[in-house]
């Protein structure tokens, strides 16, 4: 009796024991907050988290890194043993600062790609306007191959932005902005000369002076205006004839020496009709005249031009189209040409200027973007 | 007394025993610092950027295991050993990965490059052969003077390919590209501005 007793005692001490081996081999389940938190943290450094807020990313990695240990430590424990309510709660704490850290990213990058974006539309504004100046000129070459540089840049900033890059975004903008400064300097090497009212004003004069000539004997007077690209034929001081032109390779300079391509300024005439010439009919000007040479002279005696620079000539009024581009010389389209050809008697007085208009709409855009 | 001599004969023993076990595992660390910066020199940093966060992760956490055992009396670096173990096996991985990765990303810059000089070379015999005739001739000239923008551009691609920069490189001739297929375009409608 007394045996069985023990025996039933050891029977419920084994099973009380296995019972509490099994309850202690269970394993709580580990609260999915640290799973999570790890996935954020991962999530956030993708994100940018180091670079766009750098210090909360920090504490909240070390927020983490503690957690995770109290929770290593209690994981070591025999299930039994184990309560997760502490775990849990730190690991809410460090995903609501996650969430936190995750908004002040994505805050900053909004924030950071306004003003990339602001910055570009600058850029581009200027752009557009430096494109439209280089292909009003005549000599439309001119600062195109920034542009095109300046285009690319703009696209590869898209294709970053796009992305998300915005430190890759960021870093396209000072090369657009060089590229676009290297192209306004090369337009307005060309055209400062259209923007000083001195010079309007000098142009202007020799206009009249052509006008007068005109209105005195009710004479023809050609008038030449480089910038709006006209040819105008006056008679009594009065439009007779109006005609598109089309100028140097550097036709908006003014002409010094052979070879510089640029369409001379001044008060010539007509010397000669030739018939046939190289581009159709022609009427060859006095070019270079005594106010021409007087200038070649002191560039020369200044050092400005080699000693064997020539000052040129056979500057003409020519056929073979507007849209070319020429040595000097100003050109019409062909029947145009004839009609004028036509018209014009040797000795017609010729003023070439640069422009008479002080808000032609060339001058209108470069002050817009001086501005 | 004799007793209590073996007896502390024999605590000294296991002192010892324990102490000399517990040794900090510095080649360890020092063997999966290597590996990563190994990583880093085979460019880990451009091609496998988020695996290499994450050994690096990995080794401050065994840093950390480390640093909590070295202030224990009882010092058991046995973990720290493994996560060590698992970093410089891990890093290897990665370094192993990183090559294909590269070749990948060089293939595709060198596609792009020659899309680029496709597009260029289209852009460039159109012109060629567009007729200079009224209306036009200024806006060829322009549209050449943009094409030598490009290739200018073309270049820089090369050099960033030269530089073992794939991703830039990838990035500029699509971008060279698309305002080379621009440029054809403009260059189709002025021709067709002739015909008419």
């Amino acid at each position: 009796m007394k045996w069985n007793a023990i025996r039933a005692a050891l029977i419920l001490l084994c099973q009380l024991s296995l019972i509490f081996l099994l309850q202690s081999c269970q394993t709580a389940p580990a609260p999915p907050e640290v799973e999570q938190a790890l996935r954020q943290e991962q999530d956030l450094w993708r994100a940018g988290a180091s670079i766009y807020a750098p210090e909360d990313y920090q504490k909240y990695r070390g927020l983490l890194a503690t957690a995770r240990k109290s929770f290593e430590q209690e994981e070591l424990k025999i299930g039994y043993f184990r309560n997760y309510d502490k775990v849990k709660k730190d690991f809410t704490a460090i995903l609501a600062e996650g969430e936190r850290i995750q908004k002040l990213v994505e805050d900053k990058k909004a924030s950071l790609a306004g003003e990339i974006v602001a910055r570009k539309k600058d850029l581009q504004s200027r752009y557009e306007t430096l494109n439209t100046l280089s292909l009003e000129l005549s000599q439309r070459t001119l600062s195109r191959k920034q542009l095109a540089q300046a285009d690319v840049l703009f696209r590869e900033l898209d294709r970053f932005l796009e992305k998300g890059n915005y430190d890759e975004a960021r870093s396209r903008l000072g090369p657009i902005e060089s590229l676009l400064n290297q192209a306004e300097n090369i337009l307005r090497q060309q055209l400062e000369r259209y923007m000083s009212q001195e010079e309007i004003a000098r142009w202007k004069k020799m206009a009249e002076r052509a006008l007068e000539k005109s209105r005195s004997g009710n004479q023809l007077v050609i008038l030449v205006s480089k910038l709006e690209r006209k040819l105008v034929v006056y008679r009594g001081g009065e439009p007779v004839k109006s005609y598109e032109v089309g100028l140097g390779f550097n036709g908006l300079s003014d002409k010094l020496h052979a070879g510089d391509n640029a369409t001379p300024e001044g008060e010539y005439r007509v010397i000669k009709k030739v018939s046939p010439s190289k581009f159709g009919k022609a009427l060859l000007i006095n070019y270079p005249n005594e106010e021409d040479i007087k200038r070649f002279n002191e560039a020369k005696k200044k050092g400005y031009l080699t000693a064997s620079s020539r000052i040129g000539g056979l500057i003409e009024i020519h056929g073979g189209g507007k849209d070319g581009l020429t040595q000097g010389c100003v050109a019409l389209d062909d029947p145009e040409m004839e009609e004028l050809f036509r018209l014009i008697p040797v000795g017609t007085p010729v003023t070439i200027v640069g422009t008479t208009d002080p808000n032609n709409k060339i001058i209108a855009i470069l002050r817009r973007e001086q501005k | 007394m004799k007793n209590l001599m073996k007896l502390a004969v024999l605590g000294l023993v296991v002192v010892f025993l324990f102490t000399s076990c517990a040794k900090q595992p510095t080649q360890q660390i020092d063997e999966a610092k290597a590996a990563i910066a190994a990583v880093e020199a085979a460019k880990g940093n451009i091609y496998a950027k988020d695996e290499l966060k994450k050994l690096n992760d990995d080794l401050q956490a065994a840093l950390d295991e480390v640093n909590a055992q070295s202030k224990k009396l009882f010092k058991k670096y046995g973990k720290a050993k493994e996560m060590l173990a698992k970093v410089k096996t891990d890093a290897e991985a990665v370094k192993a990965l990183i090559p294909a990765r590269i070749e990948e990303a060089k293939n595709a810059a060198l596609t792009a490059q020659n899309e680029a000089k496709a597009a260029f070379d289209e852009a460039k015999a159109l012109l060629d052969k567009a007729p200079k005739g009224k209306g036009t001739k200024a806006d060829i000239e322009a549209m050449k003077a943009d094409l030598a923008g490009l290739e200018a551009q073309l270049t820089e691609v090369q050099t960033a390919i030269d530089g073992e920069d794939y991703f830039g490189a990838k990035d500029k001739a699509l971008s060279i590209k698309d305002k080379a297929a621009a440029i054809a375009e403009q260059v189709k409608a002025a021709i067709a501005k002739v015909k008419k």
